[in-house]
């Protein structure tokens, strides 16, 4: 194209850059050059599929040949949640995948709804990364999903194909829960709208996955069904070989290929939802022992997993008991601060956290850092219902005054404020203002032509520190500092080795894109994604 | 009589239900004992007769009101690590299989069929529960406990699905389609284990699906936070399991499992029809 252009310049003998003629030049090469890119998408046969790592592995595979590849998800339940560069609020995995397909600043039209699970059967609906209304199922699917739902996936995966070569994008759950199939956007109706060739994913692991393959394709109507052009069988422990024939005559069933057997990847990426964390008591094999407040409506417990690098295992607390012998405690972000501080006191955990306070490091992150407070004033009863101010833990001496319904999205940088300083990343994501009366802050966060600001409070002699930054753990510096106060024998843990959490995801997602080239039809995955030409 | 319930996954819930029925049928007067052909685990006990047999069936055994005894479980390959499993024939360890000294796939499938019709002959009736997935391509042809033993006893069969991770209905009907079609006219039923909430917006599919495989729907069982013992690596299950005694605590939580079966509509009667009680 930009050939093109060069020579239409020549060839018109164009000096002056605001010459009229550019537009005609500019709209000649749009005609014929531009075109609309295409899409693919990634349905999986059940939750858990593995459709997030199969999007991320097509993405940079995808992006390794050229193409400019952008993730997109239309509608993706997770209380893991990041903060784009303008300050919209998207899913951590499509975040991820972002990277995966070589984008810095992944926004939030790939993920243009964000389900934020409140309470049993009520969630957040956030559109474009801003909270926009609260809704049962039953709403949801009757209000929301006929009315404004169906616009805004169109408008948006629309947006990307105006700009990126291929779009893949991900369902959620199964597309062939016949119950609500009319009424579900994420699956073949995206596929539809999108005009997109749909590969089905398959976890091996369970068992059954020939059926659940069968069955999803066989319940999916005959209009949507043609879409689907191929079945990844993923996640197999054992030789891949040993499914080949079983997947042959699977391709003669369905009329549709195999076109990968993917061995189980050992890869360190981040878990999408609470699902992944349910019946798990503990993570990490390494020796210090911190324990992390299993709250009920715990979120973005991504922050923890950069720990899982160090010589750190964690046990997830659900009751005093728990905190047995650990060598520090974080507390992580919730979805609600005054719900799960008032089942942190009705457990008994607050009181055996208030004993070990000064003994052992605690870290308060976003919710936990505003328990950590003096005071937490839900007078107009925003957070809980009811209007009330609690006694928190004290400590802090902070107060967070839930005022009115509004949230803080934020994307931070800056640098750590005590210890040895260095870089610090963050976002932040809270209901809540906080009135800081400490004297020493965690970190200072850049601010354009402003002086930085002071964020996050401090009492090394009480090793006690909080902040509201998401991903604190992510760069080394904060990581290194907190893990010099954890002690496991009376030995702090060694952290010499240390690594920007970035990086390690960079080298993972490398390495699943590469188990995944190894083990699937590439060539065939292009001709279905349909970008050569 | 005798009934086998298949599961469309490992950890669909197979071995919960059936010690489920065993406790109800026992408690409604029927004996009823519990049997699978062959058992993949590491967790067994040993039988007052110094046998070994898979925990699963010792405890539907217990269900049952029974003790467990080495038919219930005739065969049980006891994974001992790289490609090596020692196969238990019989409540006695039999032979260690590789992949250069497989079973003998005829001589298990006989000791299957013989400790079959000795509980048959000595019970009421013989509740049967499968293992894995029964339509595994590659496996369908060598198995035991699933098509194995439908072929070589005629017995009736119903599928168990878990819609907690979703795509049940897929399962479902997926399983039935790839079932033998000789076979077919032996599924009878289905179950949809572990749903959370209104099981009435499930209706309509599940009407569905019985008219397109011709199997009935016995029921949506709901998700449940007891504890029961584990069978296998896979499953992990959390919840409730009260006072001193693991055993009647076990057994307290089935009760608990049947009140609530029979307040979400559970078709016992049928399942019994289908038995042939």
């Amino acid at each position: 194209m930009v050939k093109f252009i060069y020579s239409e310049i020549e060839r018109l003998g164009i000096t002056d850059a605001k010459d009229e003629r550019f537009d005609d030049i500019f709209m000649a090469a749009k005609e014929n050059f531009w075109k609309k890119g295409k899409s693919l998408m990634v349905v999986g046969a059940t939750s858990d599929a593995g459709k997030s790592v199969t999007v991320a592995a097509i993405c940079r595979i995808l992006h390794d040949r050229g193409y400019l590849v952008a993730p997109f998800k239309s509608q993706n339940m997770s209380l893991n949640s990041k903060v784009t560069r303008t300050g919209a609020e998207i899913a951590m995995i499509q975040v991820l995948q972002a990277k995966a397909a070589g984008l810095k600043n992944p926004d939030a039209h790939m993920n243009p709804i964000l389900l934020k699970p409140k309470g049993d059967t009520v969630s957040q609906v956030m559109v474009c990364g801003k909270p926009f209304a609260d809704y049962d199922v039953e709403g949801y699917y009757n209000e929301f999903v006929p009315g404004p739902g169906i616009q805004i996936v169109k408008e948006h995966v629309d947006f990307l194909r105006d700009r990126y070569d291929c779009v893949v994008m991900e369902g959620a759950g199964s597309p062939a829960e016949i119950n609500i199939y009319d009424k579900d956007i994420a699956n073949m109706r995206a596929a539809e709208i999108a005009d997109a060739n749909v590969i089905l994913v398959v976890n091996v692991e369970w068992g059954g996955s020939f059926a659940y393959a069968v069955g999803t394709i066989e319940l999916i109507p005959e209009k949507d069904r043609k879409r689907i052009k191929g079945i990844i069988l993923n996640n197999v422990r054992g030789n891949t070989e040993n499914l080949r024939p079983g997947a042959e005559e699977l391709e003669r069933i369905t009329g549709v290929p195999v076109i990968g057997i993917i061995p189980h990847a050992d890869v360190v990426l981040p878990s999408e939802d609470s699902e992944a964390l349910r019946g798990v008591r503990s993570k990490g094999e390494g020796r210090s022992l911190i324990g992390v407040i299993k709250f009920p409506r715990m979120a973005n417990f991504t922050d923890l997993d950069p720990l899982f690098l160090e010589d750190v295992s964690t046990v997830f607390v659900e009751k005093p008991e728990d905190l047995n012998g650990v060598d520090a405690i974080v507390m992580p972000g919730t979805k609600n601060t005054v719900s799960d501080f008032i089942w942190m006191q009705e457990t008994g955990i607050a009181d055996e956290v208030k004993k070990l306070w000064k003994k052992i490091p605690i870290v308060g992150i976003c919710g936990g850092y505003q328990m950590m407070g003096k005071i937490l004033d839900d007078s107009n009863g925003i957070e809980n219902g009811t209007p009330k101010i609690y006694d928190a833990l004290g400590f802090f001496n902070n107060t967070t005054k839930f005022g009115e319904y509004d949230k803080q999205i934020v994307q931070n940088e800056g640098t750590l404020a005590v210890g040895n300083g260095g870089e610090i990343t963050g976002y932040e994501l809270h209901m809540g203002i906080s009135e800081v009366g400490e004297k020493q802050p965690l970190v200072l966060l850049e601010r354009f032509h402003a002086d930085p600001v002071p964020e996050g409070s401090v009492r090394e002699e009480d090793l006690t520190f909080g902040t509201y930054q998401h991903g604190i753990f992510d760069k080394p510096a904060f990581r290194k500092y907190f893990l010099s106060f954890v002690k496991h024998d009376g030995e702090p843990v060694d952290t010499s080795g240390t690594e920007d959490y970035d990086s390690i995801l960079e080298e993972n997602l490398t390495k699943l894109a590469k188990v995944f080239e190894e083990n699937m039809d590439v060539e065939k995955l292009i001709d279905i994604a349909g970008v050569r030409e | 009589m005798s009934i086998l319930f298949l599961g469309t996954s490992s950890g669909a819930g197979k071995t919960t239900v059936c010690a489920m029925i065993c406790r109800y049928l026992k408690k409604n007067g029927v004996d009823v004992a519990p049997f699978k052909g062959s058992n993949l685990s590491l967790n067994s006990i040993a039988t007052k007769d110094g046998g070994e047999i898979g925990m699963g069936q010792a405890f539907q055994a217990w269900a049952a009101g029974l003790d467990p005894e080495t038919d219930m479980n005739p065969v049980l390959l006891k994974p001992s690590g790289k490609g090596v499993m020692q196969l238990v024939l019989n409540g006695k360890p039999f032979k260690d299989i590789t992949k250069d000294s497989p079973m003998d796939r005829e001589m298990a499938l006989q000791k299957v069929k013989k400790a079959f019709d000795r509980m048959n002959a000595k019970h009421q009736l013989v509740l049967c529960e499968g293992s894995g997935s029964p339509v595994e391509l590659n496996l369908m042809k060598t198995d035991l406990a699933n098509v194995g033993l439908m072929k070589a006893t005629g017995v009736p069969a119903v599928l168990v699905g878990d819609i907690e991770r979703g795509g049940v209905f897929a399962a479902i009907y997926g399983t039935w389609k790839l079932i033998p079609d000789e076979l077919k006219p032996q599924l009878k039923g289905f179950i949809i284990n572990r749903f959370r909430g209104d099981g009435s917006i499930l209706k309509p599919a599940i009407e569905r699906i019985e008219n397109m495989t011709g199997m009935k729907c016995l029921g949506v069982l709901r998700y449940e936070y007891l504890r029961f013992p584990e069978e296998d690596s896979l499953s992990s299950s959390e919840g409730k399991l009260e006072g001193n005694d693991v055993h009647s605590a076990f057994i307290a939580n089935l009760d608990e499992m049947i009140t609530h079966a029979e307040e979400d509509g559970f078709d016992f009667e049928l399942m019994k029809k289908m038995a042939g009680l």
